[in-house]
């Protein structure tokens, strides 16, 4: 078992010269890493922070913001060892294959690969996420135990299932610094070095392959990396920012030939008490407001469009959370029983919960970052994020609420009420995912994406982008589970390619 | 022990029974809410409390620039022929019919005579 490595006792002027440099240890380099582990490839692993907070290496990740209002840049992520892992809330769910299609309707999208593609990896992703027996969907033939799914009509809307990341007495989902630290240690062709910052993604003269990687510490000392290949694993926001501040032989930066990289930023909104869910006989089984526990895993069910209600209906992906009970006003009331009586049913014991959501929003080639002129303590330029978000966003979502409050009416099991109308109504209180996606999105054109199918930068022939920013489209998933499955994809391919 | 059932004590007891009856229906009538007539009462009279559906018609009619209050009367007194509000609505949900009122979903059939029912309270 080896120790990892404390880049800041590295000599300056050191050259490592690994088969692969992973660039980021949060859980697509911990996975990517892994997965390698019996192949005979060298591997680099530079990962920014050491293994735990660190202020002063968390302020790399400042940024500047511009338009809709959106998080500040260094409060989605954490950079040490597990990286986002070390604060996600352990949401898995599988993408429909809708979400990989090109869609007439929906400028920006197909992925050139499909759902079929990752499947096969799903269940060792899902066993890296510690996610226990694999349910999620077909979770309903047990929970039935606990109380019947609600009754809805025919339609668009149906109960579907979210799964979690294991939790270990007082530790929360999977961290993945803290719990494959020893899995790390024990591969011999593993270099892990803690405290190493990539500054710069070195072309060679002809700008069509990475010949070296530099490499600094927060306490000033600089080393390279000349590996064969490179997996760039920083999250979406971080790779952007490498490839476009690495300019110094192409001047758009890496692979910013056609001028993508940064571009089609997305995240996942999640607007608080989108609707009020009226459920006339009082009664929801508990598995919708918080996690169970049954058959060696961990559920909780939402309610999610269908496929087909998508495509019919032109709308873009949501999950709808069921969360707190809430009072009805006196309007309310009168709407509860008016409904009621009209459609033929008692009311009496009805009962209300706010729902919350996570939307998918349409691809933005403007929601974009640049570099801004202010530097980080390493040198590097800082990123400015150029918001926006759609009022057709919240359009879809809508459209899709109202079809579950359709579909209860027709059960007669329950009502609904819409609570957003205006585009400040959903601004206000908005709430994010913290799911980077787009910077560097996948595409076969080389004029529409950054990356190929098989993770790699079109116009560099040894490096890879893995990272949530290969998404094209972004679905309404959590993406961490899909993301590991992507990687363990290209764990595969690096396998056959690199050897 | 005396007979209690004596043709005067039932007639006693009929009168009391007749009286409390009485008090009962005609305070309900005399108690009863008025309201002021309009041309689709007997669409009105379906709904279970006008009152209520009135607060939530309001909605209907804010978000509504034209609402022509005959012309929708007549469709929902067509809607009404054969069915009951029970069948109308059944039928508006399943086949895709519902309007807002308030950020509600209703059934199209209701949400309507909610605005009939603010329409007459106006």
């Amino acid at each position: 078992m080896s120790a990892f490595i404390d880049a800041r006792n590295v000599p300056s002027g050191t050259v490592l010269e690994p088969d692969l440099a992973i660039i980021g240890g949060g859980p697509v380099g911990i996975s990517l890493a892994l997965s390698l582990a019996n192949t005979p490839l060298h591997v680099a692993l530079l990962e920014s922070g050491g293994m735990t907070f660190d202020s002063k290496t968390q302020a790399l990740y400042e940024g500047a913001r511009v338009g809709a209002p959106y998080l500040t840049l260094e409060a989605s992520r954490l950079r040490y060892l597990g990286g986002s892992s070390n604060h996600w809330g352990g949401w898995c769910r599988p993408m429909d294959a809708i979400d990989f299609e090109e869609r007439s309707w929906l400028p920006y999208s197909g992925w050139p690969i499909t759902k079929k593609d990752i499947d096969k990896y799903f269940a060792r992703a899902h066993a890296l996420c510690e996610g226990g027996t694999l349910l999620y969907d077909r979770a309903g033939k047990y929970a039935s135990e606990m109380g019947p799914a609600i009754a809805l009509g025919d339609g668009g809307v149906t109960t579907r299932w979210f799964q979690f990341s294991k939790m270990r007495g007082s530790m929360l989902p999977t961290h993945f610094g803290d719990r494959y630290a020893d899995d790390l240690k024990r591969i011999p062709r593993l270099q892990v070095y803690l405290h190493a910052n990539a500054t710069r993604l070195g072309l060679n003269a002809g700008g069509k392959n990475i010949d070296e990687i530099d490499v600094a510490t927060l306490t000033g000392r600089k080393f390279k990396v000349k590996p064969k290949a490179v997996v760039l694993a920083t999250g979406a926001v971080e790779a952007a920012r490498l490839m476009l501040a690495s300019n110094d032989v192409v001047t758009a930066g890496v692979g910013n030939e056609h001028d993508l990289v940064g571009r089609f930023f997305a995240d996942h909104p999640i607007p608080r008490d989108t609707a009020t869910l009226v459920i006339f006989d009082g009664k929801l089984s508990p598995y919708y407001t918080e996690q169970q526990t049954f058959r060696g895993a961990i559920l909780r069910a939402g309610l999610f469009p269908s496929e087909a209600f998508r495509r019919a209906n032109a709308v873009m992906g949501s999950s709808i959370t069921i969360e707190n009970r809430v009072d009805l006003d006196d309007l309310a009331s009168a709407a509860v029983a008016t409904t009621a009586a009209a459609i033929g049913v008692d009311a009496g014991d009805a009962i209300a919960f706010s729902l919350g959501c996570g939307m998918e929003v349409t691809p933005d080639p403007e929601r974009r970052f640049t570099l801004d002129t202010d530097k980080d303590a390493l040198g590097m330029p800082k990123l400015k994020l150029h918001m926006r978000i759609a009022d057709s966003d919240f359009a879809h979502f809508r459209q899709t609420l109202k079809e579950l409050g359709r579909q209860l009416l027709e059960s007669r099991a329950g009502m609904l009420r819409l609570n957003l109308k205006t585009r400040e109504d959903w601004l206000d209180g908005l709430d994010w995912g913290n799911h980077h996606m787009g910077t560097t999105r996948m595409h076969a054109d080389p004029r529409k994406g950054v990356v190929n199918a098989n993770l790699l930068v079109h116009s560099v022939a040894n490096l890879y982008v893995a990272g949530t920013g290969v998404y094209p489209t972004y679905g309404a998933a959590n993406p961490t589970i899909n993301l590991i499955a992507l990687v363990l994809r290209l764990a595969d391919h690096l396998k056959g390619g690199l050897r | 022990m005396k007979d209690v059932f004596t043709r005067r004590n039932i007639l006693i007891g009929a009168g009391g029974v007749a009286a409390v009856a009485g008090a009962v229906v005609g305070g309900r009538y005399v108690f009863r809410k008025r309201y002021a007539p309009s041309p689709y009462d007997d669409l009105l009279a379906k709904l279970n409390d006008r009152d209520a559906a009135a607060q939530l018609g309001e909605s209907v009619l804010a978000d509504s620039d034209d609402f022509d209050a005959k012309a929708v009367a007549d469709d929902v007194r067509a809607r009404l022929q054969n069915k009951t509000l029970v069948q109308a609505t059944a039928v508006d949900a399943g086949e895709g019919r519902v309007m807002e009122a308030g950020g509600w979903i209703l059934p199209e059939t209701l949400a309507l005579l909610c605005a009939l029912a603010a329409k007459a309270a106006s």
